[in-house]
């Protein structure tokens, strides 16, 4: 199976790799895993209180090539979104713009479930509910 | 035709390996192609097919988790679709998806992803790095004995599993088998990690 190119060049080029400080409030971070293959994913966004827009955003995938490029896309992609637009990002978007073959459609899930996991960990620190946010993605 | 029908056997997990064995010889030799040589074509043919099937059955049956990943098969369990409905749920909902390996695995997997990367850089620069071998091989350590505990926790699983077949009882099963999808996920990450160790430290 061949990878396509723009996975080739998120994995030779990864967007965002690094981390940022887990205690901070701004900070929301989700880690998350895939069991089939071993894949193990974090991603971390900082939030603009007064804006809920997603500042900046980083990541650290230990898996392979279709797991990092999908992770690293979508921290280009939740970079200047509100939480809310974020949380619309879904694994079928990533698949299209990655153009993963089926045996991949897993690392997709796991960038989407990440994106989701740091969003509910920053949630969860500054007491957002949940649900009104939902109500105002809809 | 399944691999347990095929044996005759219950779609029970607690299995009589030595009995198991018996038949597969016995079935081997009753299926072996020199009986067949001077049959029809079509009846070598049919036996070749039933003697694949025989080795296949063998030896998924055989391995305690060949036999169990086969059984949650048998039973509908789609590991990779089952996490990809999760998520489309929790996007439906705004809820958090819960992911089905413990978070505390996932951040000891992480870390131990992070010394591994670290210990590699070293080996490819040809130096060695002590303390951090030191803490390898005592991570390494840890995860073999939780595989060892997985394997014991399995065989719980099993009897709940069997016992519930014998009862009928549907709820049983089903938690037996819910069960059993999140050991063998954690145990999957355990073996992959170990591998990764071993071949970090060259051992």
């Amino acid at each position: 199976m061949a990878y396509s190119e723009k996975v080739i060049d998120h994995y030779n080029n990864p967007r965002n790799v690094g981390q940022m400080d887990k205690a901070s409030s701004e900070v929301g971070t989700g880690l998350v895993g895939a069991p089939e293959c071993g894949d193990v994913m974090r991603l971390q966004i900082r939030v603009n209180p007064e804006t809920n827009v997603i500042e900046d955003a980083k990541f650290k995938t230990f898996g392979c090539g279709s797991a990092i490029a999908s992770s690293s896309l979508a921290t280009e992609w939740v970079k200047g979104k509100t939480i809310d637009e974020a949380l619309a990002i879904s694994n079928t978007d990533i698949v299209k713009e990655l153009a993963l073959p089926p045996v991949k459609i897993h690392c997709s899930v796991l960038a989407e479930d990440a994106i989701r996991a740091a969003i509910g960990d920053w949630k969860k620190k500054n007491s957002v509910a949940e649900t009104a946010a939902v109500a105002v993605a809809q | 035709m399944d691999y347990f029908s095929f044996f005759d056997l219950p779609r029970k997990l607690t299995l009589d390996i030595v009995a198991l064995e018996k038949q597969f010889y016995a079935l081997s030799r009753r299926l072996h192609p020199d009986r067949f040589a001077s049959r029809p074509v079509a009846e070598q043919e049919a036996a070749l097919a039933q003697s694949s099937l025989l080795n296949d059955a063998y030896r998924t049956l055989k391995d305690p988790i060949a036999r169990t990943q086969y059984l949650l098969t048998l039973e509908g369990v789609e590991l990779e679709e089952q996490s990809k409905a999760a998520t489309d749920a929790a996007r439906a909902s705004g809820e958090q998806k819960k992911q089905i390996v413990p978070p505390e695995l996932l951040e000891e997997v992480f870390e131990l992803n992070m010394q591994l990367q670290e210990m590699r850089a070293a080996n490819k620069m040809g130096e060695d790095e002590p303390e951090l071998r030191r803490d390898l091989m005592t991570a390494k350590d840890a995860f073999d004995a939780k595989m060892v505990e997985t394997q014991a926790e399995l065989e719980g699983l099993w009897a709940v599993w069997d016992s519930g077949v014998d009862a009928g009882d549907e709820t049983a099963k089903g938690r037996a088998k819910d069960a059993m999808v999140v050991l063998l996920n954690k145990r999957s990450y355990l073996r992959n990690l170990v591998r990764d160790v071993n071949e970090a430290l060259g051992i």
